[in-house]
């Protein structure tokens, strides 16, 4: 980071006593009166802002009440506008303009969730020329900062920064000299968010749903299985709480993700954990998928909504409100019938037996076979027998296949898009991040084909349903049928381009590279390369 | 981004004051505020306590050689940034003269600030000249601060004529009451007449006051020392009627 260069760090509140004696021997200064200010900082849950290089502050003070987008190189303000109440969560309820534009990119479908509180007690110096012209302001914060909304303030660092007056680059530059020379204070190149997670004993970043682990070759398979499903299990309780208060759509999917994962997990790291085990949670987690379902499939309705909604010519968009009003209620009822479920002995239990399971020590004895064998070994067996799956189904697949098949190969996809994400760190980034990628695309586009047909054919659903509940107009079901014709266009256009997608997957150089990282000599002379 | 000139053909108006006060109320408001002192005099630079001078001269400037944004200052008050006045401004006329459009050049310098400032205030020289034509090509607002009296008049009717006359009609015009004294006969006599023969004439008068005068001795905007003063508070509307004038 560049930034911040005119920003330092101080001691204690005697050394800014002991500063403002130094500064105003040396410049012309005037004084503003102290003022108290209090930030609260925002982000998405997964930090999306932070990624995204910014941050979100809200500002009270005697001035009044903003909200102030901030770049995280140097603080400076990006855009800032007069808030009236709370701080909107989502994007959508920001009014249009810049401060919309610049946040929707990041943020997408994600709630701002207040992160860190700081109050300030802000000293103002205006360092003044001959005209009494202000040419440097100068601010001198004492900090203190808590979790937001909660628990006692701990000490932050407090600052001094100076906030260049356009046009007077020069006495910018002899000020802080003068701090960094003559008085021997640090540069301090934080930015505001970081000092005061750092305060409360906390980083930027530290939730994220993707995978990311640092394994070693040697380490034993089963030890890694644990390390693999322990993170996993905590990004599922990491991700409960806003699954329960539906603070937005993104904690259950990431949640269901961890899922997913974990039963993937189960059966494709093989022989490490006791058969019995492995049936026994593939079972219980999937009771998590089930009751999770439901509520998804309406958030994906509901997220997609407006999209649908563009696709029908603008006389027949309104037709459509019925539906979104249809999915909001159902959302509700199954979002509450879920959180019940969340709430209920059964699922502590299942959560709090698995992590009972995964932190007890291995018992040799009673561990599967592979347990001891490095993982390395392990997993370059699986991915390359499910890569070898993958590429006989995909090629049995012709135009006339019926969808079934391209389902079966979905699910081998993810198969191997989960081991490549698991195992990643045992390899060279530049050789595995282009295989993670090919995949991807294979899978988005087999993805669009099943789950366009889903959609069309749970929209057939909605419209018996809301028949069943009361009076629909005609013109709404009308809407509908005309979405489901769309959907059901759209999945034939991905099935076109299906066969350019796995072409890619099946060329020559992309599948040396698997043989490259996975095959054995033996697998090589299989595949009859030349030894 | 939209740009306001503040002119009058005949000088000693209150011109420098309404830009002034007009642009520290626009800033206030939120808006990124430039104001461009483009009269050699140097007196709204001199409010804002800023050397009336152009790094480099003005001739590089006008020739479009450097950028007016390397030569903006920033003044004591937030969202408020002033473009300093320089002696040389006196000879602008010849300066315009040479550049290859001469009646838009100011126009042509200023569009690249479009992204930086919401509203630019031109404090202008009076008399009409290239630097006057340049002003009416590029503002979308014309203040013209009118002092009540039959001469005045005279001169706003001649700025009609020359605007009609050059086919400018892209640009709003906004006269307005400057200076108003409300013991003068006459000048009551004028607020009552004058709106019934120049319609666009807004409605809040700006009344003559010492402490418009005090500007001079604090060396800052009205709004910054004393904003419910009478004359402080007929700015403040004013600019409301400058800011529906422009939504309009």
């Amino acid at each position: 980071m560049t930034g911040h260069t005119y920003q330092y760090q101080l001691g204690d509140s005697d050394s800014i006593e002991a500063l403002l004696t130094a500064l105003s021997s040396q410049f012309h200064l005037g004084t503003e009166p102290k003022k108290s200010v209090r930030h609260l900082l925002f982000d998405s849950f997964d930090w999306r802002l932070f990624q995204a290089g910014m941050q979100l502050d809200e500002v009270q003070d005697k001035d009044g009440h903003h909200l102030v987008l901030r770049s995280l190189a140097d603080d400076s303000p990006y855009e800032t506008i007069r808030l009236e109440g709370e701080v909107p969560r989502f994007t959508w309820n920001y009014s249009a303009g810049l401060m919309r534009e610049r946040i929707a990119g990041p943020l997408q479908m994600r709630a701002l969730l207040p992160v860190v509180e700081i109050r300030s007690q802000v000293i103002g110096l205006n360092l003044l020329d001959r005209e009494e012209k202000t040419v440097v302001r100068l601010q001198l914060e004492e900090n203190r900062a808590r979790p937001a909304g909660r628990a006692d303030y701990q000490p932050m660092t407090h600052l001094i920064r100076l906030l260049p007056v356009r046009g007077y680059d020069k006495y910018l530059k002899q000020v802080s000299r003068f701090l960094s020379d003559k008085v021997g204070l640090l540069n301090q190149s934080q930015p505001l968010i970081s000092l005061a997670l750092e305060a409360i004993g906390r980083k930027p970043m530290d939730y994220s749903s993707k995978l990311d682990f640092d394994l070693q070759p040697d380490t034993p398979a089963g030890e890694v299985a644990r390390q693999i499903h322990t993170t996993l299990l905590d990004t599922l309780e990491q991700n409960l709480p806003g699954t329960r208060a539906d603070l937005d759509s993104e904690f259950l999917h990431d949640l269901r993700v961890a899922i997913r994962r974990t039963r993937s997990a189960l059966t494709q790291i093989k022989g490490v954990f006791p058969d019995a085990i492995v049936e026994e949670f593939k079972e219980r987690f999937s009771w998590i998928g089930s009751i999770t379902g439901p509520t998804r499939d309406l958030d994906v309705y509901l997220l997609g909504f407006e999209g649908y909604r563009d696709t029908l010519p603008e006389q027949f968009q309104s037709d459509l409100d019925p539906l979104h009003a249809f999915l909001v209620s159902h959302q509700k009822i199954e979002q509450q019938a879920m959180v019940r479920k969340l709430k209920s002995p059964h699922f502590h239990k299942l959560l709090k037996d698995w992590r009972a399971f995964l932190s007890t020590q291995a018992d040799p004895g009673s561990a599967g076979d592979h347990s001891q064998k490095p993982i390395k070994k392990v997993a370059r067996k699986r991915i390359y027998k499910t890569f070898k799956l993958v590429l006989e189904e995909g090629l049995a697949i012709h135009p006339h296949s019926q969808p079934d098949e391209l389902h079966e190969l979905r699910k081998s996809c993810k198969k191997l898009r989960y081991l490549l994400e698991f195992f990643q760190s045992l390899y060279p980034k530049e050789e595995i991040k282009p295989l993670i990628k090919t995949l991807k695309s294979l899978l988005d586009n087999l993805g669009d084909y099943q789950d366009l047909e889903v959609q069309a054919y749970k929209l057939r659903e909605f419209a018996h349903q809301m028949v069943q509940e009361g009076a629909v107009p005609a013109d709404t079901l009308l809407a509908m049928g005309m979405l489901v014709d769309g959907l059901l266009k759209r999945q034939q256009e991905a099935r076109l381009v299906f066969a350019e997608r796995f072409a890619q997957f099946a060329d020559e150089q992309h599948v040396e590279r698997y043989n490259r990282l996975f095959a054995t000599k033996q697998d090589a002379k299989l595949n009859g390369a030349p030894s | 981004m939209r740009i306001i000139g503040v002119y009058n053909i005949k000088g000693g108006v209150g011109k420098t004051a309404a830009a002034v006060n007009l642009a520290y109320l626009s800033a206030q408001a939120g808006f990124r505020t430039l104001v461009w002192d483009l009269d050699p005099q140097g007196a709204a630079s001199y409010y804002f306590r800023i050397k009336p001078r152009i790094k480099g001269g003005g001739r590089k400037m006008i020739k479009g050689k450097r950028d007016l944004d390397e030569l903006i200052k920033g003044s004591d008050f937030e969202n408020l940034d002033l473009l300093p006045a320089d002696f040389s401004y006196r000879n602008m006329d010849l300066m315009l003269g040479d550049t290859k459009g001469p009646v838009k050049q100011l126009l042509k310098l200023m569009r690249p600030l479009s992204m930086e400032y919401d509203r630019i205030f031109l404090d202008c020289p009076p008399s009409i000249s290239l630097v006057s034509e340049n002003i009416f090509r590029a503002a979308d607002a014309l203040m013209v601060p009118t002092i009540p009296t039959t001469l005045s008049m005279r001169t706003y009717e001649q700025l009609v004529e020359f605007l009609d006359g050059h086919r400018v009609m892209d640009v709003k015009r906004m006269p307005f009451f400057s200076m108003l004294d409300r013991r003068k006969k006459m000048h009551l006599g004028m607020l009552e007449d004058l709106p019934k023969v120049f319609p666009e004439m807004l409605k809040t008068p700006i009344p003559y006051a010492s402490d418009v005068e005090r500007m001079g001795f604090h060396r800052a905007p009205l709004g910054s020392f004393a904003p419910n003063s009478p004359a402080g508070l007929a700015y403040a509307e004013l600019w409301k009627e400058l800011e529906a004038g422009l939504a309009g």
